[in-house]
């Protein structure tokens, strides 16, 4: 089960780096193009050779609406990268004084932030899948590329559902830790209990 | 309950929730929420909220910088830069007393500029600096207590993770508080340079020697380093030459550290997959928290706390000095338990509206009107001035009164106080900016919970804890003294602002 909930929780993460990275293409490719356009739009290309950079200008310049792409794009990448971040403990959290708790109070701590934690994320499913259908009566559309609004957010529906799920099994897994009392998901934060 | 009462209760519950351990974001989106469902009475406003605000936060263009950053600082580390910086820096300084420890920080400091992030500076300088430290005879807790400290330099110098949430929280120009940032980047390493120097005069055991290499090699390994002058260079400059925004530059320098990582044979597959996995976990908690924050901040705006409380403070007359010191003593001591993005996310919507109705008289009205007044008159008298005028005029400036509507008009001038008072709250805002960077860097690396100190002790297993916190409070006092001249000094910081804009 863990296998299966970390191999699923990691491909996200690779999902969502990829587009990230092919949003970080897409942006230097945009830039590239806006530069060129410039250059050829300028006295010096526009008196040396004025068919070619006026037959250039047409087809090179900025990627129009870029920027909308890297929104949709990097909102999907985030919610994809949730998951990982919750089968992996990344969360940033304060344990000064909890470490000073005993080792019982604090698997059942543990057990209730997870809890709440996957309360929060199936929320924030919920919630965002509420927005979605919202948008697809209203058939939003993007400013410049007129792209429908709600496949970006089905896009993020889809990591934060994942995110839910993880979350849950997370809960889950905390919730047996704390009865049983043995440690099935080790990640490093019970080592010095 | 009032709204009011309500806001303010909210502040230990939250704190209760932080202390229990549970995750800094997950704790404000949790009383962010409680908190709206009790002031609007029912769940329909923040669930209503719910449908658009994650995807709004997390779409959000200005934040898009986060990930790209973060995934061009763990691409910077593949690609052998740090080893170049560091032997480049050790060649001029290596041979000197102390001067391997120094290499370090003037490598920490060039890695800085391509890396966001303090953590990943510290780690990749420890990788590379922590085998010759040792091997030239470096005591453990000085050589680990020098990476700790160098590895905060990679928040300190642009381009800077925490920098981009403290201009997107106070709706001020990313590319400007970068260009603040240089000069105080610039003297925290000068001033852990200088610290070395004591320290190793102080505890001469403490440091062993090197010999000196030929000048044609320290050359040849300067050399070495054009990759990251080339990508730093491409990004600030596209920033400030008005070539791209800060989020394409971001994206150009991912580019180019995956580029060079990838040519230098870094980038193989499994690094690739590793790089993502790292940035996918920072990225998430980064904005799980920036989402708390979020919901919470939008709680607290509605029960109106932050602007009771900017009036209270007001209204007692509290020194702003006084005001200032006290906030920054407050990051100083919470930097100990907390990480530096939490801590901001959850002070700064509350402490910024207190700043900035406070008067630091950074600027005054008579000498911007009498500068630019200068200025005119210098380029000779305008046409049609009559010598009445002009004599009135001169007056006002040798006097040092205001000048009237009437004569700036005739000088063709229009320095007006709120004009004045703009770019005041301007540069308040910059300056305290770097001020908070500065002190919740710090956090990094004071015990008991400095996160520098323990990814660079972990790599060390022969050094105790207890060594690198006696020889980090050296560090840590160049940075106090660095933070009181800089704000005894304003325009240290708002020096190259006033340059370029």
């Amino acid at each position: 089960m863990h296998k299966l909930m970390m191999g699923l929780a990691r491909s996200m993460a690779i999902l969502g780096g990829m587009v990230l990275s092919l949003l970080i293409f897409l942006t230097c490719l945009s830039i590239i193009g806006r530069l060129l356009n410039g250059a050829f739009h300028s006295d010096v290309m526009q008196s040396i050779a004025p068919g070619f950079s006026n037959w250039m200008v047409t087809w090179v310049g900025p990627i129009n609406g870029d920027f909308e792409l890297v929104e949709a794009g990097v909102a999907f990448a985030i919610f994809a990268f949730l998951p990982l971040c919750q089968i992996s403990a990344g969360h940033a959290a304060v344990d000064v004084v909890a470490n000073a708790f005993p080792r019982g109070v604090n698997r059942f701590l543990r057990m209730i932030t997870e809890l709440l934690f996957a309360a929060v994320l199936v929320l924030i499913a919920w919630r965002l899948a509420a927005g979605t259908i919202s948008k697809f009566g209203n058939g939003e559309t993007s400013f410049l590329l007129e792209f429908q609004i709600w496949w970006a957010l089905g896009a993020s529906l889809f990591g934060a559902v994942v995110a839910a799920i993880v979350g849950v099994y997370m809960g889950a897994v905390r919730t047996i830790e704390f009865f049983t009392g043995r440690i099935q998901v080790w990640d490093g934060v019970e080592g010095e209990q | 309950m009032t709204a009011l009462e309500i806001g303010i209760a909210s502040f230990p519950v939250l704190m209760i929730l932080i202390f229990l351990r549970v995750p800094i974001g997950l704790s404000m989106f949790l009383v962010g929420l409680g908190g709206l469902i009790m002031v609007t009475d029912g769940t329909q406003v923040a669930f209503g909220r719910l449908k658009s605000e994650t995807y709004s936060t997390f779409s959000s263009y200005s934040l898009t910088i986060v990930p790209m950053f973060l995934l061009m600082g763990h691409f910077a580390t593949l690609g052998g830069m740090s080893t170049a910086l560091f032997k480049a820096a050790e060649g001029f300084l290596g041979h000197r007393k102390g001067g391997v420890a120094m290499a370090a920080i003037g490598a920490c400091a060039g890695f800085g500029a391509i890396c966001g992030s303090s953590l990943a500076t510290a780690a990749t300088m420890g990788r590379v600096a922590l085998p010759e430290l040792k091997q030239y005879g470096y005591a453990g807790g000085f050589s680990t207590a020098t990476l700790a400290a160098g590895g905060t330099l990679g928040i300190l110098i642009p381009p800077s993770v925490v920098l981009v949430i403290y201009a997107i929280l106070t709706e001020q120009n990313i590319a400007k508080l970068f260009l603040a940032a240089f000069i105080p980047g610039l003297l925290a390493a000068i001033g852990y340079v200088i610290v070395i120097s004591i320290y190793v005069r102080l505890y001469p055991e403490s440091a062993g020697t090197r010999p000196a290499i030929a000048w044609a090699e320290r050359f040849a390994n300067l050399v070495k380093v054009w990759p990251v002058l080339l990508v730093f260079g491409l990004v600030v400059g596209g920033i400030y030459g008005g070539l791209f925004t800060p989020t394409e530059g971001a994206a150009v320098g991912a580019f180019g550290t995956g580029f060079i990582a990838w040519m230098n044979g870094g980038l193989d597959r499994p690094n690739l997959v590793d790089s993502f996995m790292v940035t996918a976990r920072s990225t998430a908690m980064i904005f799980f928290i920036v989402l708390g924050a979020g919901f919470y901040n939008g709680f607290l705006a509605l029960t109106k706390v932050p602007q009771e409380l900017a009036d209270f403070v007001v209204s007692q007359g509290f020194s702003p000095w006084m005001v200032l010191a006290l906030i920054l003593a407050f990051y100083l001591i919470f930097g100990c338990l907390m990480d530096s993005l939490s801590m901001i996310l959850l002070t700064i919507p509350i402490f910024f509206p207190v700043i900035s109705v406070m008067d630091f008289g950074l600027l005054s009205l008579i000498d911007m009107q009498a500068d630019a007044a200068m200025e005119v008159l210098r380029n000779g008298v305008p046409e049609g001035m009559g010598a009445e005028m002009l004599t009135s005029i001169q007056e006002a400036i040798a006097t040092g009164t205001e000048l009237t509507r009437e004569q700036m008009k005739e000088l063709g001038i229009r320095v007006t106080e709120g004009r004045v008072n703009r770019i005041e709250t301007e540069y308040v805002a910059i300056w305290f900016g770097i001020l908070v960077l500065i002190v919740v860097e710090v956090g990094l690396i004071t015990p008991p919970v400095g996160m520098n100190l323990f990814i660079i002790n972990a790599m060390d297993r022969k050094t105790k804890m207890i060594d690198t916190y006696k020889a980090v409070m050296f560090f840590v006092a160049s940075d106090i003294i660095r933070v009181i001249i800089l704000v005894a000094f304003p325009f240290i910081t708002l020096l190259p602002l006033l340059l370029l804009y």
